[in-house]
């Protein structure tokens, strides 16, 4: 590889050009900080660069040294409470050998030494620690305690180092004393390694035996320190500076992050434990008598931080180290011993000042962080640098705060678990953990720690975006104050002890200049008054101050700040205290720059004190509860068989690994947020999740355990797809329940909301945030949320509309207005949806459902036809009058038909909610009575025309079946009854004498009884399914009219323009053509587009343009094909014997309809059906339909029986009832049923006439005229005889006087 | 020059190295800063192109059912 040489500046301005590229990212931020890649770099030292300084005071360079060693302990007693504390179990997982003859009980025992060893040799390890740490502490104290040490100053970063150990002894005789699991594997391993005699030397027999006593004694580690301590005079002195130590920093908040409370506070209950002694007679009431401690103010201390969190759900409570002391005296603790609850425990009292605090602090860092992003700054003035860092600090420590309100409210509710008493929702048989966590919050508590945790996280990621510029103003402020300190202000007390002579302060003070003081010309300048001892000049002595972006190291700061302390300190070695021979203004500075300089350290690993204050790992962690669940008796039987009453006596152990997700924090309060849908809390719905990052990361960090991670990952996996699943379904419902609420009609809304009932929009609720997110961090994935949530809710779309189809399978032909309104709702759900998520075309879904992407008719088109075939056509009656068929109830001709009942289904995979559901199930009942308009508009939207084209296709064979089947049985029967001949008989017999002569000559079919029942139940389906026909078309036509006139501003058809007088239509329409040019698809694109654009633009033009409705008619269609139906003889009869046409025979089915018409307007008796009724008017339109397309409508309406008794009835206005039948009412019905026939015949002859619009095409009519015939008074000398070649004169004749025209078309001639 | 002037030098050493490691440190971290923003950008164009993709993919899918009326394609 060529080795390229890049100088530094370049390689640092290769760096700066990357803030300039961009990078944008959608997505708004509301998850914690998702890092893929984390930098850190520590330059502690931990004092291994001491030997350097050999400028500092050699005293406190020998205690750098001893706090090195004792750091590394603290170290390694962390690694052992560690260990202790994720301590599982393993004895219980080894099998037992059962009785003292099994024979692989050796092989049991080897393995279980084998498997045990290296676990007791950490337990050996632990022990050897404690009794070094033991040694080494008290060591430290007896060197300390000596009594001419004594007045010497202890440095504050020694003492603290002693608290930490003293921290450490409690935690770690704490969680010995809780860790059963420890004990019982080690006698476990004992065991076996005495039966296998394993151990044969007398020292390792010793150890076994130590180290069981070591595990089974409580208490055994701060027993043998409080044993040590004992032993050393007035050790308590020291303890007491340390305990005093602990109250200050708690009390001036020297402290930062969260675990450093803990451990101040854990410190003076173990202090106070270990400085009570009976044996030494040491009593801490009586050192507060003396003032030497303040028990008041750690009354008040112990009170508001009443359980201390250890590890995950382990806490140690401080007062009871000093409650269960001998000498406990309760006068002293009023608060500790009062039973007020602590503050700790109320999250509630904390939320507002969090909420203050949180909104002051972010608006601050915003005006930084916004100034950051749209300036650059060269350099910031050191006024602003300060300010950055107080800002860095600021929030640093608000975050801890929050954090460890968060965890003591934690540890509190861990300690002070509820029950069933106390809480409702708590079963009484509820577990120990899930009465610490799942029912131990309240509503309003899981939200406050929602809100916390969001704040934490939130804050975390802002002041993490801020790093880069923190962390620069920190570390040149840090360098500025350090050396303008030690070079400026430490000028004058210098100046002063050379001046005075005091020559242990002015070592002290050129030990601190020389240790960090950077001079600007390399060396300090030789000719500085002030090392002399002498005044400046009147003009001041010029010191220029470097100015450089780095801090000091971790050892130079200690040093810099234990040599000031000591020149502060109220005890020295001497008898007098330094501090009297220092100005009271200088000293002020002095402890003035001490106090700011303790948090630099903090703030120079910015980074890391970040991530540790917003850390809430601990929040998972459950090892405690576990173990003690684990091996729990309980009342359950494990044996798969079916269970009986003695299963209820079964007791086996609890074998439970892990708690299930619904006690465990992170998913409570991440389903709180799912199950109450509240809106402020739906962004913060990711925040709870990211605790399992943090459990993780500590997993992998601080226990280094694999088990754990791999626990915490099984709990991530299981959560996060309920997680993903809940949401889905929330975010489905909602748009739902908005679309439905929209679809709602107006009107009855209003109507509802008139008679008091709401219905209510469903609440906004912010998922739209949650929908834009396309990497979600969690443990390490980056999870696109969009894309599952997509992929979830086109499955719910899906199912939605699967769902409203299978409802509409499930009822008749009526539910297709109510499908159609659900496709109406779905659809706008679906465009709702659209705006945020991934969602496949609807139309493509819809065919989904409908089943219609393979096969060319989906269900509804299936459905449709099924219904029309088993219940429309055979049971429903037409009215033209209402447009409507109703379903006739009281006579069925055919079989009830059986439908699978629709699935039940959740109110959003309908309308929304259970309300809307009501609602539109009420708006939908009243299309549920009949079929009309609503549902013919509905069908042919559904079916489109290729639906509508097989239904009609299908009806046709159904209409062939019939014309072809049981009406041409019926019709060969009923020919047969009818009467050879039937003879208009004259006005003469008057009407009276006509009805009796046909009553007499149709008898036979009046008697016929399956003509009124299934003969007309045939026409009914014939004519029903016409009707049908007609219908669908004409709501298909309104649909394409509607379609034309939508798209006819595109495509240059614009209405006729008013024209005033003067005005020219031409000029006008142009001006408007010109106006609306814009708006032409067709011309627009084949002046701007590629000739391919153009084409398509062409071709859907043409298909817009190109209607059924223009010109085509289906109906005709309809007419013609089943005009071909008709080629039976027996419905045309014979050619008539006079070559013009049959007159008195009945051998054209016209005479037959005629008969049957006779049937029917035969008026029924009271508890009869009319036809009516029955049938509806699909029977005329049957008759009508055939008897046009047969061609016989002329000699029908000439011929007909019923007409001729209506116009002989007209004449003599006769009423009499004739064998039964009651004249008037005959003739009223006849009246009826004609202008019905005549209606149905001029709809027929509109529709047959359409195509043939051109008349030239049309076949000339054959007319054949015939001489006027000769009245009979004329031919007086042929009587009344008529020889048969005269017999068309002779019925013409009567014809004529009946009034009709007699040139009749004899189209089928 | 003296001991005292040596130790003062060295100390001055000191700090413009630990400076010098302070810049090299903080380029790191800007240079983890933009791998970071990088990977979150990129993610985030990525899903977007990947929802496009998906999309296209489920409408030939669909489309390619439609077209075959039955039989499958092979």
């Amino acid at each position: 590889m060529a080795t390229e040489k890049v100088t530094l500046a370049d390689a640092l301005s290769n760096v700066e050009v990357l803030d300039e590229l961009p990078l944008p990212d959608q997505q708004p931020c509301i998850e914690a900080q998702a890092c893929s890649v984390i930098y850190q770099a520590n330059f502690d030292t931990n004092f291994e660069d001491r030997t350097a300084f050999v400028t500092g005071v050699a005293k406190y360079i020998e205690e750098a040294t001893v706090h090195a060693s004792l750091n590394d302990m603290l170290q390694e007693g962390q690694e052992h409470a560690v260990m202790l504390y994720t301590w599982r179990c393993c004895s219980r997982a080894i099998p037992q050998p059962k009785s003292n003859e099994q024979p692989n009980r050796v092989e049991i025992y080897e393995k279980t030494v084998q498997v045990l060893a290296p676990e007791v040799n950490k337990l050996l390890n632990f022990m050897y620690f404690q009794r070094k740490a033991i040694e080494r502490f008290s060591a430290e104290v007896k060197r300390l305690s000596h009594t001419e040490k004594r007045k010497d100053f202890v440095s504050e970063a020694y003492l603290l180092t002693l608290g930490k150990f003293i921290n450490m002894f409690a935690v770690l005789d704490e969680l010995k004393n809780m860790k059963s699991s420890v004990k019982n594997d080690y006698s476990a391993y004992r065991r076996a390694a005495q039966f296998l005699k394993v151990m044969t030397d007398q020292q390792a027999l010793q150890e076994s035996q130590n180290l069981s006593m070591f595990l089974a004694t409580q208490n055994k580690i701060r027993d043998s320190l409080k044993e040590a301590l004992e032993k050393i005079p007035s050790y308590e002195e020291l303890l007491a500076d340390v305990i005093n130590l602990a109250v200050h920093m708690l009390e001036t908040r020297m402290y930062l992050l969260p675990e450093e409370k803990h451990m101040l506070v854990k410190v003076l209950g173990f202090g106070l434990f270990l400085m009570d002694s009976e044996i030494c007679q040491i009593n801490i009431s009586k050192l507060d008598h003396k003032k030497r401690i303040r028990l008041d103010k750690i009354d008040k201390i112990f009170k508001n931080l009443e359980v201390v969190p250890l590890f995950g759900d382990m806490q140690i409570a401080p007062f009871n180290y000093i409650k269960r002391s001998k000498t406990y005296d309760a006068s002293r603790w009023p608060l500790c011993g009062a039973t007020l609850p602590s503050p700790q425990a109320d999250l509630m009292v904390h939320l507002p000042q969090i909420r203050e605090d949180h909104v002051k602090f972010t608006s601050e860092l915003a005006r930084y962080s916004n100034e950051v992003t749209t300036t650059y700054k060269e350099t910031r003035s050191p006024e602003e640098m300060k300010e950055m860092m107080e800002l860095a600090l600021r929030g640093l420590q608000l975050l801890s705060e929050w954090t460890s309100i968060v965890t003591e409210l934690y540890s509190w509710k861990l300690l002070h678990p509820t029950d069933h008493h106390q809480n409702k929702d708590c079963p009484a048989e509820a577990e120990e953990y899930e009465r610490a966590t799942r029912y131990n919050y309240t509503e309003e508590e899981k939200f406050a720690l929602i809100e916390i945790i969001a704040m934490i996280k939130g804050l975390q990621v802002l002041m993490a975006r801020m790093e880069t510029v923190f962390a620069d103003a920190i570390r040149r402020h840090v360098y500025a104050e350090l050396q303008d300190f030690v070079q400026l202000s430490l000028r004058e007390p210098l100046r002063k002890a050379i001046k005075n002579k005091k020559d242990l302060i002015r070592s002290i003070i050129v030990s601190v200049r020389e240790t960090c003081a950077d001079w600007i010309r390399g060396t300090e300048p030789q000719d500085d008054p002030a090392t002399k001892g002498k005044k400046d000049p009147d003009n001041g002595f010029d010191i220029q101050v470097p100015r450089r972006n780095v801090g000091p190291s971790s050892t130079q700061l200690y040093m810099v700040r234990t040599m000031l302390e000591s020149l502060i300190a109220d005890k020295s070695g001497g008898k007098r205290t330094l501090r009297k021979d220092i100005d009271g203004s200088y000293l002020m500075a002095i402890d003035q720059f001490h106090k700011n300089s303790f948090f630099w350290n903090y703030l120079l690993n910015f980074n890391e004190t970040l991530q540790q204050s917003c850390d809430l790992s601990q929040l998972w962690y459950r090892e405690f509860y576990l173990e003690m669940t684990m091996g729990k008796r309980i009342q359950k039987c494990c044996v798969k068989h079916q269970h009986n009453e003695e299963c209820k006596d079964v007791v086996t152990l609890e074998k439970r690994i892990q708690f299930p997700i619904d006690m465990s924090m992170p998913w409570i309060l991440t389903d709180h947020i799912l199950r109450t849908k509240e809106p402020s809390m739906m962004e913060c719905v990711l925040f709870p999740l990211d605790l399992y990052n943090d459990s993780a990361h500590y997993a992998l960090t601080v226990f280094r355990k694999q088990f754990l991670y791999d626990e915490v990952e099984a709990e991530v996996n299981l959560c996060f797809d309920q997680f993903v699943y809940k949401l889905s379904e929330q975010i489905f419902a909602y748009y739902k329940h908005l679309a439905g609420s929209i679809m709602l009609d107006k009107r009855f809304r209003a109507e509802c909301a008139a008679l008091g009932t709401r219905f209510t929009y469903p609440p906004a609720n912010r998922y739209e945030t949650l929908m834009k997110q396309r990497h979600v961090q969690l443990l390490g994935r980056s999870i696109d949320l969009n894309r599952l949530i997509s992929q979830r809710v086109n499955a719910a779309l899906l199912k939605a509309l699967e769902l409203s189809v299978a409802r509409f399978e499930g009822g008749d032909i009526t539910g297709v207005v109510e499908l159609s309104g659900l496709l109406d709702v779905n659809r706008l759900t679906h465009k709702l949806l659209s705006s945020n998520l991934a969602m496949d075309d609807f139309d493509a879904m819809w065919r989904e459902a409908n089943h219609n992407v393979l096969a060319p008719y989906g269900r509804v088109t299936l459905h449709v036809f099924w219904e029309l075939n088993y219940d429309f056509l055979p049971t429903y009656c037409y009215n033209a009058a209402t447009g409507r068929f109703i379903k006739c109830r009281d006579l069925l001709f055919s079989q009830p038909v059986h439908r699978d009942k629709p699935p039940q289904t959740p109110y959003h995979y309908l309308w929304g909610s259970k309300a809307l559901n009501i609602a539109n199930g009420n708006i939908f009942n009243q299309y549920s009575g009949f079929v009309g308009a609503p549902h013919f508009k509905a069908i042919s939207n559904l079916l489109g025309y290729q639906g509508i084209a097989v239904v009609m296709e299908e009806i046709l064979k159904i209409i062939k079946s019939l014309v072809q089947g049981n009406i041409l049985q019926f019709t060969k029967t009923l020919m047969q009854a009818m009467p050879k001949q039937c003879k208009m008989p004259r006005y003469d017999y008057g009407s009276t004498g006509v009805l009796g002569y046909y009553q007499a000559q149709l008898n036979d079919i009046v008697q016929y009884p399956d003509a009124r029942t299934e003969l007309f139940h045939n026409f009914r389906e014939f004519g029903n399914a016409l009707i049908f026909c007609l219908l669908i078309e004409q709501a298909m036509s309104q649909e394409e009219v509607c379609d034309l006139l939508q798209a006819a501003p595109f495509q240059n058809i614009l209405p006729r323009p008013f024209v005033k007088e003067g005005e020219k239509l031409e000029a006008k329409q142009k001006k408007l053509e010109n106006k609306y040019a814009a708006l032409q698809i067709v011309a627009n694109i084949e002046k701007l587009g590629t000739a391919k654009q153009t084409l398509i633009a062409r071709e859907g033009d043409l298909l817009t343009r190109e209607r059924l409705c223009c010109g085509l008619s289906v109906f005709e269609m309809v007419l013609n094909r089943i005009r071909t139906f008709l080629d039976d003889p027996i419905w045309t009869g014979p050619v008539p014997v006079n070559g013009v046409l049959t007159v008195d025979e009945c051998t054209e089915f016209h005479r037959l309809w005629s008969a049957l018409q006779f049937v029917y307007c035969i008026p029924v008796g009271e508890n009869e059906f009319t036809v009516e009724q029955l049938f509806g008017e699909g029977l005329h339109w049957a008759g009508c339909t055939m008897i046009v397309l047969l061609g016989q409508q002329r000699r029908f309406e000439a011929l007909d029986f019923c007409y001729h008794i209506l116009r002989v009835q007209r004449v003599d206005n006769k009423d009499e009832t004739v064998k039964g039948i009651q004249l008037k009412r005959l003739v009223d019905r006849i009246r009826r049923f004609q202008v019905l026939n005549s209606q149905v015949f001029a709809t027929l002859n509109k529709y047959l006439k359409t195509s043939s619009g051109d008349v030239d095409s049309q076949p000339v009519e054959h007319v054949r005229c015939f001489q006027p015939p000769i009245h009979h008074s004329l031919a007086v000398n042929q009587g009344h005889y008529y020889r048969p070649d005269q017999l068309l004169r002779q019925s013409l004749n009567v014809a004529n006087t009946s009034g009709i025209i007699a040139n009749l078309t004899l189209e089928q001639h | 020059m003296s001991t005292k002037q040596t130790l003062q030098k060295q100390t001055q050493q000191d700090w413009a190295n630990r400076e010098y490691i302070e810049v090299i440190t903080s380029s790191i971290k800007k240079i983890t800063d933009f791998l970071n923003s990088f990977d979150m950008s990129c993610r985030g164009r990525l899903a977007v192109l990947n929802e496009k993709i998906t999309r296209l993919e489920r409408k030939i899918e669909y489309l390619e059912a439609r077209v075959t009326k039955g039989d499958t394609l092979t």
